[in-house]
């Protein structure tokens, strides 16, 4: 019971942190300069209110979470360093963590939804309800990022214990480490961070 | 120092917590169940050919009747359920539950035991639509198992699977769980075959998969200390075969006969020989398939029965097929249905304990049709012409 509630609980976290950074980057273009705990708790309650606002007497984390199943972890964590940073200005994850991160789930993503959608007979997804190669490579990939002392290890880290504890409602470790709004965002990102290094590149060789 | 000591520690733990699962790991594959190895199975001989038919809710209110699936109950008498409203997918649409006494043909008021609200507060989720009802009976847990797919938003490809079961023969329902079988939004898993029992108190529900690709599926289920464990496997990927319809051969050998949605318009048959872990791939039979469900049960004297819609074009009748070979040769035994610009569609078939071979379908889209007949009217139609 009291791991259910908990379940039901984790749900809106994610959906929350993402409306929290919504209104984070309003709030900035607003040019409200006022920055801390504060302000970070006001935004906070303006967040949950929103995603409490019913349609059609189904309240909008119902909705998200009707249409979204649930988020993974590394994306929960990615998003809680992403409001941090942004209200205190503190690095909290450096660049090469960051691009650890969006790698992993570029990476990640593009080796499992193909092949779950069907493209062929092999589905990976099944990989994540028993022992199998995809512990070895979680294993092996947060091992190595954790030598490297890569922050994003810890996210990796945190995935495979929530997975232990089966916080979320899927009993698949995939859904732990992956799902596809961190998948695209991955893609996204790395885009732009490919974009930033040939911009230079381009304009030493004009 | 301390800092490479913090890093081994953290590293040492993430080896460890992947490790764990390899102490989950099953000791034993499970076995399909045959029919004479669940309980109190009792095949009298019945001599006299026997058939009935009826509608299971011939008054019903609501204009639409879709898709039903039947079982045995562990005190002989029948439960079937199906989906109902103003029209497939509307917001009407609740899924329906009718019992019918043994020996009798009439059923029992139909209940509507699911609806788009009562999911959506026990899934605490948006639920738009609900549908695919597929009800199997537990026997050995005295257990009824429910599971039928919700919809948020779009159509049958947006749908997730969930279940509920009941322990007093359907009369009152477990809050419902919603199952995750797939990576993407878990979305585009649907029911619509009879499941499978298996050795250990498992069993294997054929599913199917249609987003980007059209494929089949297998749902496993397996009582853990915590619940009900839910696995999925793939008989094959692509976009041609799909809603499979199981038929276990022996403890280790089954078939998968597919609806066919490609050009080809044919049933295909994809065979295990290791208890549904791999398939080979789908051949095509000589059987034709025109985008629609079928079903399939392998009778106690080893013959597999086929009902299907014998046509490459629509849905207009609906005819039953044998095979003595392990699905290689089919022969047509009888025309249940054949009008034409009607619609005869998603059959669902199943041998009671007493013999009995019943089958539930789609009737004009209006109501649910149960026919009900025994092995020696199969056998008596072996010998005429059918059509």
């Amino acid at each position: 019971m009291i791991h259910t509630t908990f379940i039901l609980a984790l749900g809106p976290l994610c959906p929350w942190l993402m409306l929290l950074l919504g209104l984070q980057a309003l709030a900035g273009l607003c040019r409200l300069k006022t920055r801390g705990w504060l302000r970070l708790l006001l935004l906070a309650v303006v967040a949950a209110g929103l995603l409490l606002l019913p349609i059609q007497s189904v309240s909008i984390a119902g909705w998200v979470r009707g249409l979204s199943a649930e988020f993974s972890i590394p994306l929960t964590g990615l998003l809680v360093v992403a409001v941090l940073e942004t209200e205190f200005r503190r690095e909290l994850f450096s660049n090469a963590d960051w691009i650890a991160a969006w790698a992993f789930g570029a990476l990640g993503g593009l080796g499992l939804y193909p092949l779950a959608l069907g493209w062929g007979s092999f589905d990976p997804y099944e990989w994540g309800w028993r022992f199998s190669p995809l512990f070895v490579a979680s294993a092996l990939v947060t091992s190595l990022l954790l030598w490297k002392q890569s922050r994003f290890g810890l996210l990796l880290l945190l995935a495979t214990t929530a997975y232990q504890l089966r916080l979320l409602e899927s009993a698949n470790y995939w859904d732990y480490l992956l799902d596809p709004v961190y998948c695209v965002t991955s893609l996204l990102a790395l885009a732009v961070q490919l974009a930033k290094v040939a911009r230079p590149a381009a304009s030493a060789n004009a | 120092m301390r800092r490479t000591g913090v890093r081994w520690f953290l590293i040492s733990a993430a080896i460890a917590l992947n490790s764990l699962p390899l102490l989950r790991q099953p000791h034993r594959s499970p076995q399909f169940l045959l029919p004479a190895e669940l309980p109190s199975q009792s095949l009298p001989a019945q001599p006299e050919p026997y058939f009935t038919q009826e509608l299971i809710n011939p008054d019903s209110a609501r204009r639409m009747s879709h898709v039903a699936s039947i079982c045995e109950l562990p005190d002989g008498r029948l439960a079937a359920v199906w989906y109902a409203g103003s029209e497939e997918g509307a917001p009407d649409v609740a899924i329906c539950f009718a019992t019918q006494q043994r020996g009798q043909t009439n059923w029992a008021a139909p209940q509507a035991i699911l609806t788009p609200q009562r999911t959506s507060r026990e899934l605490h989720r948006a639920v738009r639509k609900v549908g695919n009802p597929v009800v199997f009976s537990d026997a050995r847990a005295g257990k009824l198992w429910l599971l039928y797919v919700t919809i948020t938003v779009g159509g049958w490809s947006g749908s997730s699977l969930n279940l509920t079961t009941s322990a007093d023969g359907g009369l009152t329902w477990a809050p419902s769980r919603r199952l995750t079988l797939s990576p993407f939004f878990n979305i585009s898993e649907l029911v619509r075959n009879r499941p499978l029992p298996l050795s250990g108190g498992g069993w294997v529900v054929p599913i199917y998969h249609e987003c980007i690709g059209k494929f089949p599926e297998l749902l496993w289920l397996g009582g853990t200390e915590d619940g009900t464990s839910a696995t999925k496997s793939r008989i094959t990927g692509g976009r041609s075969g799909f809603q499979s319809a199981l038929a276990a051969l022996s403890t280790n050998t089954a078939l998968a006969l597919l609806r066919d949605c490609s050009p080809r318009k044919r049933i295909s048959v994809a065979r295990t020989g290791d208890v549904g872990q791999t398939w080979s791939s789908p051949q095509a039979l000589d059987l034709p398939n025109p985008d629609s469900g079928l079903s399939a049960v392998r009778l106690s004297d080893g013959r597999v029965l086929l009902a299907f819609n014998d046509t490459d074009t629509g849905r207009e009748n609906l005819r039953l097929a044998a095979s003595e070979d392990e699905g290689r040769t089919w022969r047509r035994l009888a025309t249940l249905e054949d009008e034409p610009g009607a619609e005869f569609s998603y059959p669902y078939l199943l041998q009671a304990r007493d013999g009995k071979i019943h089958l539930v379908y789609t009737w004009k889209r209006k109501a649910i049709k149960h026919v009900a007949f025994n092995a020696a009217w199969l056998n008596a139609r072996q010998g005429q012409p059918s059509g």
